[in-house]
């Protein structure tokens, strides 16, 4: 028999659920390692130091892919696993992408991304805050991004597919009466012959409603986004998104 | 410009639900904060009928009479409508206006016929985008202040906004774990931009004879906290979402030191700081909103509520009726409840039930218990030299409120999470133009379209 005291009213499932300890992988040398460890301490300020360090012995891309791109890896195992929170997640995400910018300006040209996304929030909408961490994961991992800010008209949507032929397309909005406008750019988007996956997500946008148009995918955590663009990228069709995260 | 250094109650004690020291009367016989609690009945259109004037309208005018309805129905005394503008409705000044004139029609019809009080809240959207264009000179601030004085023409009670000033800021920082930003974004920045947009409603709702009723940190604070979550989610830490709540009841305090009266906005939960400051009626909602996001505080929220609220609930079906008129019915039963405890004297036996239920609860709703409210406020009211200066003393108090009270149990996480951001707060510039200073010139560079004169710096 259970007798309720002022103890057991509620209970503390996120003080059963402490993190486990943080490991982090090694990297290739000592160079390389410390280029790593900055990007999964989200060392803003140190990162710049350590890649030049690393470039006065290796060449760019092995500062990006074993330095940069692996401590991001890390960052994100570190995050699945439940030991980071978010904010460690975007500095992390911020460190990296000062570092490649480091790389890229050695290298003379940008790194080769997997693919390009446009992202927007709904006309109407100003609460663009889950895009622009949409925005910050794909980036971390390799993606780039066509960022087309908050309150953009269905238009300018439709027109910036059709300029930058992305593998996928975003849609962020708080409010049950601006994601309305999701839906009339996927019909636009069809109509036109663009059939790639269209991600909705954010606030009070619902399966229920994302899925009721073609090219719908409904997305419930901006932390999702990576894994789509690499689905998409990969060649799956809005249909087999759809299927696999919201099935 | 503040003004509030003391504190409206001698003691956290003497706060309660249902008694404000300054009550506000308005609308159709209704009183609030006068020894009795309201229903506020928030009610969300479904997507699609906000396509036309005409269809949004009528969507308004079921939701409405649903309430009204029920309110009837099950003898409830009064109630509260708040028109919550979807962005159609400030975008179009005639939409608001015409709802509100609507809305206040449907009131009138059953205050004739039954007697029932009512009272109609319109709250304006904030289209404003900060990052993008010159926010004290802009297409949506003239829409919205046209709206307001339209909204206020057909009917409206009571002005109130959900103001969107530093969020470019605030927006960055929260997901950075920057209390500098958080700080910077919400202390200073949303309290100058208060400052302006009070100003500007307070005339309108003068020039009108309704009243101005509040502001809530809903684009900032409540983001922290939808983003810190349930016990589960790892997105912001509870603690710096709790320290985020402090500073935002500094800034949602500008809105009264202009002239703002109350009742405040049902999504404000920093209200129970407000009140202890300033002892204005407040609008809380809990439980009763779990129809748009989870609460760690359900209960907890409703101790020294005047109105409570459903946050807002979308149009459709349900066994029990449609959702305007099931969520009348809850928020009715629950006032009624707050109501007979008052008439039998038992009001601070179930105050300390509502607190008792939530307070260790979360590092949030244990700030927001009305004795920390209070202490909160006490550091705020005693450090009102400059915004920068009360919202830091606001978080440095709420932070060393959580770590001093041992049955407010913490993961280490959470705990060195705190901890830092107590060193961060503490290592600050004593002046706050040297704080200004700082800051503008650090996110001018973070955060591309950050423009200093949307502030007046």
């Amino acid at each position: 028999m259970v007798t309720a005291t002022l103890d057991n009213v509620f209970v503390r499932y996120d003080l059963k659920k402490e993190a486990a300890e943080k490991k982090v992988a090694a990297g290739r040398d000592d160079l390389l390692q410390k280029v790593l460890t900055a990007v999964v301490d989200g060392e803003e300020e140190n990162i710049a130091a350590v890649v030049n360090e690393a470039l006065t012995v290796h060449d760019p891309l092995t500062v990006i892919r074993e330095g940069l791109v692996k401590g991001m890896a890390e960052v994100s195992r570190l995050w699945d696993e439940g030991v980071y929170f978010l904010p460690q997640t975007i500095i992390s995400s911020d460190t990296m992408l000062a570092g490649v910018d480091i790389c890229e300006k050695k290298m003379g040209r940008p790194m080769d991304k997997k693919g390009t996304v446009v992202t927007h929030t709904a006309e109407g909408d100003i609460h663009d805050l889950g895009q622009k961490i949409v925005n910050a994961l794909l980036r971390a991992n390799g993606y780039e991004v066509i960022d087309l800010g908050k309150d953009v008209p269905v238009d300018d949507v439709v027109n910036a597919v059709k300029q930058y032929k992305p593998a996928l397309v975003t849609g962020t909005a708080l409010m049950t009466t601006t994601m309305t406008a999701f839906r009339k750019i996927a019909n636009r988007l069809v109509h036109d012959g663009f059939e790639i996956p269209f991600i909705g997500g954010g606030g009070a946008v619902s399966l229920e409603y994302v899925t009721s148009f073609d090219l719908g995918i409904w997305g419930k955590d901006a932390s999702q986004a990576p894994d789509m663009a690499s689905d998409a990228v990969s060649g799956a069709n809005w249909q087999k998104l759809r299927e696999k995260y919201n099935g | 410009m503040p003004k509030y250094t003391t504190m409206a109650y001698n003691s956290a004690e003497e706060m309660i639900f249902g008694s404000a020291k300054y009550p506000v009367k308005y609308g159709r016989d209704f009183e609030v904060g006068g020894g009795f609690v309201y229903p506020e009945l928030v009610p969300h259109p479904r997507p699609g009928s906000e396509e036309t004037k005409k269809s949004l309208m009528r969507e308004y005018e079921r939701m409405v009479n649903d309430s009204l309805e029920r309110a009837v129905t099950l003898g409830f005394p009064g109630i509260q409508i708040e028109l919550e503008h979807v962005w159609q409705m400030t975008k179009n000044p005639d939409w608001g206006g015409d709802i509100a004139a609507q809305t206040r029609r449907q009131q009138e019809d059953y205050y004739r016929k039954y007697g029932l009080k009512s009272a109609i809240r319109a709250t304006i959207a904030d289209n404003r985008k900060p990052d993008q264009e010159n926010i004290r000179d802009c297409k949506s601030l003239e829409l919205a202040l046209k709206t307001f004085e339209t909204s206020a023409a057909g009917g409206a009670d009571n002005l109130s906004m959900e103001s969107v000033g530093g969020k470019e800021i605030s927006d960055y920082c929260i997901v950075r774990q920057d209390i500098r930003g958080v700080l910077f974004g919400i202390g200073v920045l949303g309290s100058r931009d208060m400052e302006f947009m009070w100003k500007k409603i307070v005339e309108i709702a003068n020039k009108y004879g309704v009243t101005p009723g509040g502001d809530t940190n809903c684009a900032q604070a409540n983001v922290a906290m939808f983003m810190a979550g349930g016990m589960l989610d790892k997105s912001v830490p509870h603690t710096f979402a709790a320290v985020t709540r402090a500073i935002g009841a500094a800034r949602t305090l500008t809105a009264y030191e202009m002239g703002a009266k109350g009742p405040t906005k049902d999504c404000a939960y920093e209200d129970p700081i407000i009140k202890a400051i300033t002892g204005i009626p407040i609008a809380t909602e809990g439980k009763t909103c779990a129809c748009a996001h989870a609460d760690l505080q359900g209960n907890l929220i409703a101790a020294v509520c005047d109105l409570w609220s459903n946050e807002a609930v979308e149009y459709h079906d349900m066994f029990g009726g449609t959702t305007p008129a099931v969520f009348t019915e809850i928020l009715g039963y629950d006032v009624a409840l707050m109501n007979t405890a008052i008439a039998m004297g038992k009001a601070h036996d179930l105050k300390a039930m509502l607190v008792n239920s939530d307070k260790y609860r979360d590092p949030h709703s244990f700030v927001v218990a009305p004795e920390n409210a209070y202490l909160v406020g006490q550091a705020l009211a005693a450090n009102n030299t400059s915004y920068y200066n009360r919202a830091k003393a606001a978080a440095i108090k709420a932070g060393e409120l959580i770590l001093g009270d041992k049955k407010m149990l913490l993961s280490n996480f959470e705990r060195e999470v705190l901890q830092k951001t107590l060193r961060d707060l503490q290592s600050f510039p004593d002046r706050e133009q040297d704080f200004i200073d700082q800051c503008t010139a650090l996110y001018r560079k973070a955060i591309p379209g950050f423009n200093p004169a949307n502030y007046g710096l």
